[in-house]
């Protein structure tokens, strides 16, 4: 018995050891690339902010590389010091690293480091302030300060008149966010068993799904609905129809994210309990992942609608139909007062449904 | 190889084991070395304890016998049926005869106790028609008998997480038997119950051994339970066998060598 125990912590201790080695190994290639990175940064920095306090924004593409080239060379060099920048940050990032390896953080490099890493974002800022052409004199000046409160003013004093038009246009943007929301439930919800891991382990084919439908669902989501509704306008031209496609693809993306995190939450449980009596694929999922999601399903879903209403008023700007783009029509004709109509109704209608949301919501749990 | 005729005990002996494991190995995808070539068999009939530590690699033994785990190598026969290397569609009748039930329950919290019970028989629904829900009246018929043989046939409208854990744990049964099943798998069925609910669970399992006549292969932690209610016991350690034969056998000196030096037992009255 002693003699099985010995042999295999022996077998235990060598297993991690590998393990380290293995790990360290794979971290100097990551900490070599981070010193030419970081290194290249600082060079980067110092030109550009060059260039904008001469006033010229075009780089010389040469300097550029011939940076990149020096880069690589002294990121090389500094990876050779214990302590160089890339190592400080590696073996903090990397939880196993942590856990298992000390470094001296006393030597001259990793001093050097730390001072490195506070220049950088010293420089970040100083750059960040130039590029975005912080102006403070402009903010408080007399005739920025007359614009500001001709706007105002006029925002307060709304034009009555056309609130009958600006209601029926509120009520066209409420019916695109309800219809993109209600057309994109049945899609996601089928999507969104295929896009959760701990359903589709296992089978080919789901595997095969889950990689090209998380592929396809992650591009939709990062690309903006404002950026979908130009190019749907564009397709079916501008009105009510393209923002609820926009919004809709918007929406079926986000909730197939939502919802499959939600699957591969669940408890495992049930599923082998159903599993274990002999049942299908497609009974499991009914009866042991269905009931544990229908209500977080309901929740994400109402509190989706309730955004789907906000943006649909901001798609109208770009053509995509309702209260919107009536708003971008009076803003283009700067009638301020009509503006402020419409911006006090928007106003009212997205906390009106905001509230009810929160208390659908509550219901629910 | 040479085929030959087995001699009438041979024959005898084959026709006993219901389930046959033969030097099975699993390995997790994270390195853990879960069994190492764990060989028994399991007879007709028997009331089967498996103890050992936590981590011994009991959960992962039952769990290959009804190919929830696959293991990493060796064979299973069922029924002198080779189950480790047969389709999931087939694999899915062997399950219908396999009744399973586990340390945490696993009801469908959010149904009907009817609805949990009478899910024990979905594979032997048509798929489509079950998705509705609409079960026959001969089928809630058998489901309610299954609640009245755990002592629940009133709580059948309940919704499952409404019950105690004794409880939950007898609906469990009361699935398992709605699948008729010829082996009742019990995954450490009593971990997270009181003493005394334990052994209402347990004498539930020996009525569907002695009058049900179910083979049972059951997890345990409790020696006093194993002694009480099991005919035979296997003890694993490390992922092996390192004790087979009767629960009567397990002295001091065997406790500690599956349990560890430092081990005290524990007893459940």
């Amino acid at each position: 018995m002693s003699m099985h125990a010995v042999k295999d912590g022996a077998v235990q201790m060598s297993d991690h050891e590998n393990r380290v080695a293995r790990e360290l190994s794979k971290a100097q290639r990551k900490i070599f690339a981070l010193n030419s990175i970081l290194v290249f940064y600082l060079g980067f920095l110092v030109y550009y902010l060059d260039l904008y306090l001469n006033d010229t924004k075009t780089p010389t593409a040469w300097i550029l590389w011939t940076m990149a080239g020096a880069s690589l060379v002294a990121g090389f060099i500094f990876t050779f010091y214990e302590g160089s920048i890339g190592q400080l940050i590696i073996y903090r990032v990397n939880r196993f690293l942590k856990q298992n390896v000390r470094i001296n953080e006393k030597t001259r490099a990793a001093k050097f480091s730390k001072i490195l890493g506070g220049v950088l974002i010293f420089l970040t800022f100083w750059l960040g302030w130039l590029m975005t052409g912080v102006d403070i004199p402009s903010l408080v000046s007399a005739d920025g300060l007359q614009g500001a409160q001709r706007i105002f003013m006029a925002l307060l004093q709304p034009n009555l008149e056309i609130v009958g038009v600006v209601c029926s246009e509120m009520i066209e943007t409420i019916f695109i966010g309800f219809m993109a929301t209600a057309l994109s439930i049945p899609i996601a919800f089928v999507a969104s068993f295929f896009c959760a891991k701990n359903l589709v382990a296992g089978s080919p084919l789901g595997e095969s799904f889950y990689v090209v439908l998380r592929f396809i669902f992650n591009f939709t989501r990062s690309v903006e609905p404002l950026i979908w509704a130009i190019v749907f306008s564009v397709w079916v031209g501008i009105g009510p129809f393209a923002g609820m496609l926009a919004l809709m693809l918007h929406s079926i993306a986000s909730l197939v994210k939502l919802y499959s995190e939600q699957i591969e939450s669940i408890e495992r449980g049930p599923i082998e309990a159903i599993e274990a009596t002999g049942a299908g694929r497609i009974q499991t999922v009914w009866y042991a992942v269905v009931p544990q999601i229908v209500l977080p399903y309901l929740a994400f879903t109402i509190f989706r609608w309730d955004i789907n209403i906000r943006m649909a008023t901001i798609i109208g700007l770009v053509g995509g139909g309702g209260v919107g783009t009536l708003l971008m029509q009076y803003q283009g004709l700067a009638r301020w007062s009509e503006v402020g109509t419409i911006v006090i109704i928007i106003a009212i209608v997205v906390w009106a449904m905001d509230w009810i949301s929160a208390k659908l919501r509550e219901a629910i749990y | 190889m040479k085929a030959e005729a087995l001699t009438p005990e041979e024959r005898s002996e084959v026709a006993l084991n219901h389930i046959e494991i033969k030097n099975i190995s699993k390995v997790y995808d994270n390195g853990v070395h879960a069994l190492r070539n764990v060989s028994f068999n399991i007879q007709k009939g028997e009331f089967l304890g498996v103890i050992g530590l936590s981590g011994s690699g009991k959960s992962t033994l039952l769990r290959c016998l009804n190919r929830l785990i696959e293991p990493t190598s060796g064979k299973v026969l069922f029924n002198n049926q080779d189950i480790t290397h047969i389709s999931h569609r087939e694999m899915r009748e062997v399950r219908k005869k396999i009744g399973m039930i586990f340390q945490h329950f696993n009801l469908i919290k959010r149904k009907s106790v009817l609805t949990n019970v009478i899910s024990g028989k979905l594979g032997h629904m048509p798929t489509l028609w079950s998705l509705l829900e609409r079960f026959s009246e001969a089928d809630r018929k058998e489901a309610i008998e299954h609640l009245a043989t755990v002592g629940l046939a009133e709580k059948a409208n309940i919704r499952a997480d409404e019950l105690s854990g004794g409880q939950q744990q007898r609906v469990a049964i009361a699935r398992s038997l709605m699948q008729n099943p010829e082996i009742l798998l019990a995954d450490e069925p009593v971990a997270s119950l009181d003493p005394a609910t334990s052994h209402s669970v347990m004498r539930y399992l020996e009525f569907a051994n002695k009058k049900l006549g179910k083979t049972i292969v059951c997890n345990l932690h409790f020696l006093s339970l194993v002694r009480q209610y099991t005919t035979r016991v296997v003890a694993l350690k490390g992922g092996e066998v390192v004790f087979e034969g009767s629960s009567k056998e397990i002295d001091k000196e065997w406790f500690r060598r599956i349990y560890g030096e430092e081990a005290t037992e524990v007893e459940v009255h």
